[in-house]
């Protein structure tokens, strides 16, 4: 629960770090459209040498990049296995009742477990280079045209935001409750289903009531001190985009539509 | 159900968002009981039932990423359609509580609820059977991913949830919905 203090957040000092939350996520979402587009050898080649690149420039540990994927080897297993004995193709190459095993089968298989490691990768490198509330502010910045259609966005940034820091607050909560609990004889590791789902029952009820309490002083103490509502919020004037920034946004722009010509 | 101020609710739905984070991770603590109760489901249900149809809407869409995003689960191929399940859950539930008025606190809860998680289950199922599994994904599968696996967390919510909103109630946190003048 500790990690939850920061998500996956790795303090650093690389290029990586240096960059605006903005354009990191700018660039995360030109990488996933051309991901998806991404269907040859070439284009995935070329997209796991620029992913590749982009983790030696954050100079993050790769097993915070990479960790998390070795620990789902079963699941991508399962996405292999189902795409490639149930898609249907004219020449298979060994067939059982509802299963057809065919060459297309395994490529499209094949297709779709390398495009979710590349994303995978993707979001553990944005998440382990910036901060939770950087990438809120920046997701504000960036959908603040929406307000011309009278989205809320300013409200939208400031319930997340809300809600990333009350996070760590909640889990720290919900561990005391559970030890206090376990004092007073709740079962939480026993192997009995029942016994185990009537054991969740006295730590969800007060974590709730912990939560909502919080909540209520919150806004509380919000209204007294004259907040009424996101728009009216002043904040510090977010800094301009450097040369670096806009260098960075380029190549990346450039890749994204290289990988998507390329894909004859 | 709707004397609350926009800022107080503006924060039940962070803290509803918050714990849709934390909640799996104290469930996880105990072998598969994230994937049999799905705990994530509780605080989107809890918000829409109580916070109104736009904050429900929008705690249903940003819990799952937000989990995603700090903590891995759910993974980001089951995001989208759990991003729409849940939006759905969080609106159809506020939708049912704005417009159904029985005069009985339970009933009005049971119906928003039973409502909702089927709803929302439908929805899901179709769009992956049309857009995310096109062709891949079939009755079969949608019957035992929906209901049979997360029949234990189906009943868990139907059983937990209308308590908390009483405990609430109690607690006053919350208005209570048909007030008792004395």
């Amino acid at each position: 629960m500790k990690d939850l203090l920061v998500g996956r957040f790795i303090p650093g000092k690389s290029l990586l770090y240096q960059l605006d939350a903005r354009v990191k996520l700018v660039s995360l979402l030109l990488l996933l459209l051309a991901i998806i587009m991404a269907e040859t050898a070439r284009q995935y080649l070329l997209l796991l040498g620029a992913i590749g690149m982009i983790l030696v420039l954050s100079a993050i540990p790769v097993r915070a990049a990479l960790g998390s994927l070795v620990r789902m080897w079963q699941f991508f297993l399962i996405v292999f296995l189902m795409n490639a004995f149930f898609f249907t193709d004219a020449n298979p190459l060994w067939t059982w009742g509802i299963f057809h095993l065919s060459f297309q089968g395994l490529a499209q298989g094949a297709n779709v477990v390398v495009r979710i490691l590349l994303v995978m990768v993707l979001s553990n490198i944005l998440t382990c280079t910036t901060a939770p509330m950087e990438i809120t502010f920046a997701g504000e910045r960036l959908l603040r045209p929406l307000g011309c259609l009278h989205v809320p966005v300013e409200e939208v940034a400031m319930i997340v935001s809300v809600a990333i820091q009350f996070i760590p607050i909640l889990g720290e909560e919900a561990q005391m409750i559970r030890k206090a609990q376990i004092a007073r004889g709740a079962r939480f590791e026993s192997k009995n289903l029942l016994e185990r789902a009537t054991s969740l029952f006295p730590l969800v009820i007060p974590l709730f009531l912990a939560a909502f309490r919080r909540a209520d002083e919150l806004s509380l103490a919000m209204e007294a001190r004259g907040y009424k509502n996101a728009r009216e919020r002043t904040r510090k004037r977010p800094e301009p985009l450097h040369a670096k920034d806009y260098l960075f946004l380029g190549s990346i722009l450039l890749l994204s539509l290289f990988s998507v010509s390329i894909r004859g | 159900m709707n004397t609350m101020s926009n800022v107080k609710r503006s924060l039940v739905a962070a803290v509803c968002i918050a714990l849709g984070v934390v909640l799996p991770m104290a469930f996880h603590s105990v072998k598969n009981a994230g994937s049999i109760f799905c705990p994530m489901h509780i605080p989107v249900l809890l918000c829409g039932l109580v916070d109104g149809w736009a904050f429900g809407l929008l705690c249903g869409l940003v819990t799952p990423l937000l989990s995603s995003l700090l903590t891995g689960m759910p993974p980001m191929a089951y995001l989208p359609a759990m991003m729409i399940e849940l939006a759905v859950y969080g609106l159809v539930s506020a939708l049912m509580m704005q417009f159904v008025h029985t005069k009985r606190l339970y009933a009005d809860l049971y119906l928003s609820l039973v409502v909702s998680l089927v709803a929302g289950r439908i929805i899901a199922g179709a769009a992956k059977a049309l857009i995310f599994a096109a062709g891949k994904y079939s009755m079969t599968a949608w019957m035992t991913g929906y209901f049979v696996t997360c029949l234990p967390g189906l009943i868990i919510q139907i059983i937990l949830v209308p308590s908390i909103i009483v405990a609430l109630m109690k607690a006053r946190l919350i208005p209570n919905r048909y007030p008792v003048h004395e």
